[in-house]
């Protein structure tokens, strides 16, 4: 019973390996313990029923109960006997729990976190696919059909994320899988007796089995990628191990690429506090139409989670966006409401789960019902769909304040969700609280601080855009980037998020368009340089209220608002100070002036600078070269085989006067005929270039060559198969056989005769029988060279894997595993 | 002693009078023998290359026939054994008798003393007659009472045998079937031939009409010609392959002696010399690989069982055999030539 013992783990094992995908969709990784811990007793209690010799259904039912008890341990619901016997609540609190999850599946993103009701459901299907794989692998004896409730397993991701589903899990799912089969192939083996290696060479005296060796191996693989995996980092499975526990994962250079990676169309909602903008490429994402005539940002992410380095985008969770809620009413004076309408075309560049809206969308339009709003946030976000190539329209409601109604704003009380929903913490840095007591000093609204604040990241205090952060000295991104000022968007909005919360009012960083510098009446095209990202404030009884603190110049389509104008403004401008209406002019004035002043800062410019006749003036050129090009490898073998010719042929036959000496008089009386060697050997090679040529002639034409027949016994074949009605070429033929065979085998080759003439006489009366398509591949495309080419290919290659062969033989004679062997059967 | 000195053999003959003598010998052969012009240019070949023939066939169809007309067309000894059961090898070898006059014992020499010896009937003698022939076919000396006699130059033995009738008989050793150079079937004539048989044999016998058209002399000197036979480096790697390929072929139990490659060239030297020319080709051992092997090698009982006759066999490894070059290699052959991995010796399959 040893073997169904260990297929069992196995089996355990395996189905733990399978529930690798599930670390695509979790947000941590909590729910690999529970599901260990249920696999593990669904495992044990089979195990146990083995020993006692139960039944297959005994089996099923105690794996079920294990199971169940597992589920009860892990998820109480306070009424059970010894915390581990289930009762009627526990399974009530079960039903509740599975209801849970179908809200909470609906209701997060991908990366979900850890809620109760999801783990439970994470636990219940991972424990019945161990129940399942059990059954089959280990009672029914049939490990193959396991693969499909592992499989069921791998749906779960495929189904949650439409367009990118991690592939490392899968491998190591599919390592699990292969470890239980080849478990199974070796314990039935092993009913057989003892097992042999599997060529019957050399028994390792480590691994009795390479088989058995091999599935270890799998199985140790996948394991060690499982673990290894969520320490690391990798591009496709978010939230790895390291970046949950907080530790200093990625670098600012890392992070700070705000969708400026190489693909432009996943944009990476993180405000670094310090990283490099490096944007070669422009990529139109959105066109919106709007009639609000001078619109404020487009609005489509929120990082609201500060770390020491930045703001972090958390997981959304709302209602369908079908059913949107009514913006809330907000009346009071110096508030403003009005309703545009608004239509957004996403370009198919675009590829993110969430969709940009001006804040705060009314009434939706064509979108289907997997997209959702987060209420909190303002966002729309979908976890099976994305952006790309999407058409929508929508209404919306613009607010806008007077200064004097910000300033009405109460504090916040202690007890608002917000400042439990931890909106206003800060990691603990010094420098910034003082900074921050010192702006604020003698504010006493909530508006004016964060005006200070705002203020603060003017010109006059030394503060200006660029497309890199400096690196500073003290360690904290957030010190180096008010010591340095210089940044982008990103830094800036972080920052003043970060001020402003460290004056305890919440803040977050918002994600968008600007209005760009592309603009034909209504509609703005927008491109990834038109990203932005800047601060929202929370002010009581309003709501979210924006702020731009990053300078003007530095953005193409810059707004401004009442409220938060334009603090590097010059001075003669008068608007903004006194500034009581909406901005005038919002979006072309400082972009321009900007374009101007700081020439290499901006980005507008770039994408006007290639011109269309520069482009279109060299492209046939290129294409007539690729032609020729083409034409000219496609000859290479023609080319190839007239030069051979030539080469052959080119020899003038031995002279027809060839030195012919008469020795004199044999021993015997007989007279000899013996010419000169230079001459001699002259005729030889002609005769074998002859008859090469001939021999490349007939590959040519399809003629077959046998290596077994004498020049001879060619000749005849062909005088009698191919040449038979060309009598001129008959005579050639012969010749040319007579000529090969004596420049072989006799004493004297045979000099003077015409050989060239012959050849031509052969292949002329060879391509007169052949068929036209014979013909033209002879003439384009010589299967002789080719041929020879094929041979010398396959020659090298099988040189090659014979000295790989024998480098690997004698590295393999150090193998510590031999040496051992070997030392042992001495 | 094969390796007679030039005297012995003879002086050269040029190429026209080779030519002319040897178109004599046959054409004078073909009086008799009608339309096996093969058969009996292979016949004059074996005679020029110091071998034996080995005529193999079944009754009526002309061995004995073949085998005497070839000895009456040369002007040299010849003499006839008939083969039986209670045959000597003291009436093929010779023997001494006491002399009373002289009081001496004189040797009386048997029957292998002549230039050609034609041996009828060779399978009904006992084998120990038959190995009397042993030493005197290869070493071309006969040991008697202690006693070494040299036979003449040229010499051949021309044995017949018919495969068909094996009862009584004792087939011939391997050791015995060596030393034949070939062994050739003489096969049924054709149509014609058997009608021009009819007309010319009626009345006579034909053979008492031939007259001899060469001598002892000339025949030695056309030896002496074979031997000058060129043969290219290339011919004999063919020769080397070809019998190598008998020794590892799977259907073979025993594949060709070295004795084999020394007489397969000799012939074939004899054959191209026939044929007027000066060197060897590939195509003359082609020809004779089945008459000069297929005779000395055994196949296995598998190959009998599925009837394959060693003939078939040496024919089919002749079609399988890739022709050597001279020149390092052929374009088309394009197979690692192997530097130092050459074949041990060969170590014959224990049967």
């Amino acid at each position: 019973m040893t073997g169904r013992r260990h297929l069992g783990l196995v089996a355990a094992g395996a189905t733990l390996l399978a529930a690798a995908p599930l670390s695509a969709i979790f947000e941590r990784w909590t729910w690999l313990i529970d599901a260990a811990i249920a696999v593990a007793v669904v495992a044990g209690a089979a195990a146990l029923a083995r020993a006692l010799r139960a039944p297959l259904w005994a089996q099923v039912l105690g794996m079920l109960a294990g199971l169940a008890l597992a589920l009860t341990w892990l998820f109480p619901s306070g009424s059970e006997l010894l915390a581990i016997v289930p009762t009627p609540t526990t399974f009530a609190h079960f039903g509740e729990l599975l209801g849970g999850s179908v809200q909470d599946m609906r209701s997060y993103g991908v990366e979900v976190p850890d809620t109760d009701p999801l783990l439970f459901i994470t636990t219940l299907g991972v424990g019945s696919v161990a129940v399942v794989v059990d059954l089959l692998a280990v009672g029914l004896r049939r490990p193959a059909l396991a693969g499909l409730p592992m499989l069921a397993i791998y749906s779960v991701p495929v189904a949650v994320y439409v367009d990118s589903v991690p592939p490392v899990p899968f491998v190591i799912g599919a390592a699990g899988y292969l470890w239980l089969l080849v478990a199974d192939n070796v314990d039935r083996v092993r009913r057989f007796g003892r097992r042999f290696t599997g060529d019957g060479r050399d028994v390792d005296v480590w691994e009795a089995s390479p088989l058995a060796a091999a599935g270890r191996r799998l199985a140790v693989l996948g394991v060690a990628v499982a673990v290894l995996l969520p320490l690391v980092p990798v591009p496709g499975m978010n939230g790895s191990l390291l970046d949950n526990l907080g530790g200093g994962g990625g670098g600012g250079n890392g992070n700070g690429r705000a969708g400026q990676g190489g693909n432009p169309g996943r944009i990476d909602l993180f405000a670094a506090l310090s990283g490099r903008l490096n944007e070669s490429e422009v990529v139109d994402l959105v066109k919106v139409t709007t009639n609000e005539p001078s619109p404020f940002y487009l609005r489509f992410g929120v990082a609201d989670e500060l770390r020491s380095d930045g703001f972090r985008v958390t997981n959304p969770s709302g209602k369908p966006v079908r059913d949107l809620p009514d913006p809330a009413e907000r009346v009071g004076p110096g508030i403003e409401q009005r309703r545009y309408q608004a239509t957004v075309e996403t370009s198919r560049d675009l590829a993110m789960p969430l969709l940009p809206f001006y804040s705060e969308p009314a009434n939706v339009e064509d979108l289907n019902a997997n997209w959702y709003y987060d209420n909190d946030r303002q966002i729309v976000f979908s976890n099976r769909e994305n952006s790309r190539g999407k058409r929508y329209s929508f209404e919306y409601v613009r607010s806008t304040y007077t200064p004097a109604a910000l300033r009405n704003s109460r504090k916040l009380p202690a007890d608002h969700p917000l400042k439990r929903r931890q909106q206003t913490a800060t990691p603990p840095v010094p420098e910034v609280t003082e900074l921050v007591t010192r702006l604020i000093r003698g504010k006493t609204t909530e508006y004016d601080k964060v005006r200070a604040i705002y203020d603060y990241f003017s010109a006059d205090n030394g503060f200006s855009y660029r497309l890199s952060t400096e690196t500073g000295t003290s360690g904290q991104d957030i010190v180096d980037f008010l010591t340095n000022k210089v940044g982008f968007c990103q830094q800036y909005a972080a920052a003043m998020a970060w001020l402003v919360r460290a004056a305890n009012i919440p803040a977050r960083v918002a994600f968008g368009f600007t209005n760009g510098s592309n603009r034909n009446g209504d509609t703005y095209t927008l491109t990834n340089r038109n990203l932005h990202a800047w601060t929202e404030v929370y002010f009581d009884e309003i709501g979210w209220v924006p702020f731009d603190a990053t300078p003007a110049y530095g953005v193409a389509g810059s707004t401004r608002s009442a409220w938060a104008p334009d603090t590097d403004a010059p001075d003669p401008i008068t608007e903004s100070p006194g500034g009581v209406d909406p901005p005038v002019d919002p979006d072309a004035s400082p972009g321009a002036v900007g374009s101007d002043k700081a020439d290499e800062d901006t980005d507008t410019g770039l994408s006007i600078g290639s011109d269309t006749p520069t482009e279109q003036a060299p492209v046939w050129p290129w294409w007539a070269a690729g032609a020729l090009a083409l034409l000219l490898l496609l000859a290479v073998p023609a080319l190839r085989r007239v030069a051979l010719r030539r080469r052959r042929g080119g020899r003038a036959p031995a002279s027809a006067a060839a030195t012919v000496e008469d020795v004199g008089v044999g021993p015997a009386g007989g007279t000899r005929m013996v010419v000169v060697g230079g001459d001699a050997d002259r005729a030889r090679a002609d005769a074998h270039a002859a008859w090469d040529e001939l021999l490349d002639t007939l590959v040519d034409y399809r003629v077959r060559i046998d290596r077994t027949e004498t020049p001879r016994a060619t000749a005849d074949r062909l005088v009698q198969d191919a040449l038979s009605s060309h009598a001129e070429a008959v005579t050639a033929m012969r010749l040319l056989g007579r000529a090969e065979e004596r420049a072989r085998y006799a004493r004297d080759p045979l000099t003077g005769e015409p050989l060239a003439p012959a050849l031509r006489a052969v292949r002329g009366a060879l391509a007169a029988d052949a068929d036209r398509r014979t013909r033209l591949l002879a003439a384009v495309l010589p299967p002789s060279v080719l041929l020879r080419w094929r041979i010398a290919m396959a020659d090298t290659s099988a040189r090659l894997v014979a000295v790989v062969g024998q480098a690997r033989h004698r590295l393999l004679r150090w193998n510590p595993r031999r040496v051992i062997a070997g030392r042992t059967a001495r | 002693m094969t390796q007679q000195t030039w005297d012995e053999v003879g002086g050269l003959l040029p190429h026209d009078e080779f030519r002319a003598a040897s178109e004599a010998i046959v054409a004078n052969i073909e009086q008799v023998i009608e339309g096996k012009t093969a058969t009996v240019r292979l016949a004059l070949a074996v005679l020029l290359a110091e071998g034996h023939l080995l005529i193999e066939d079944v009754p009526g169809v002309g061995k004995t026939k073949l085998a005497k007309a070839l000895a009456r067309s040369i002007d040299c000894s010849v003499r006839r054994i008939q083969f039986t059961p209670d045959l000597l090898p003291s009436d093929v070898t010779g023997v001494s008798v006491y002399n009373q006059e002289t009081h001496d014992f004189e040797f009386r020499p048997g029957a292998v003393f002549a230039n050609l010896v034609v041996g009828d009937e060779i399978n009904r003698a006992s084998p120990k007659t038959q190995s009397a022939l042993l030493e005197c076919m290869e070493e071309r000396q006969v040991t008697v009472d202690g006693v070494t006699y040299q036979l003449q130059t040229p010499f051949m033995v021309i044995a017949t045998q018919n495969p068909i009738e094996m009862e009584g008989t004792y087939p011939l050793p391997e050791a015995q079937r060596d030393r034949f150079t070939a062994r050739i079937a003489m096969g049924y004539p054709d149509a014609g031939a058997e009608l021009a048989m009819l007309d010319g044999h009626g009345a006579t016998d034909p053979l008492d009409g031939l007259h001899p058209v060469s001598d002892a002399a000339t025949v030695r000197q056309l030896i002496a010609t074979v031997r000058q036979v060129h043969v290219a480096d290339a011919v004999k790697q063919y020769a080397i392959d070809l019998v190598t390929a008998t020794r590892e072929a799977p259907d073979l139990r025993l594949g060709a002696s070295p004795r084999a490659t020394l007489q397969l060239l000799r012939t074939a030297r004899a054959v191209a010399a026939l044929e007027g020319r000066d060197y060897v080709l590939p195509d003359d051992l082609q020809v004779l690989a089945v008459p000069v092997l297929a005779h000395r090698i055994i196949p296995t009982a598998d190959a009998q069982l599925a009837r394959r006759t060693t003939d078939a066999i040496v024919s089919e490894l002749v079609h399988r055999l890739p022709l050597p070059h001279d020149r390092k290699r052929s374009p088309y052959d394009t197979r690692p030539a192997a530097p130092g991995q050459g074949r041990g010796p060969y170590e014959p399959r224990r049967p």
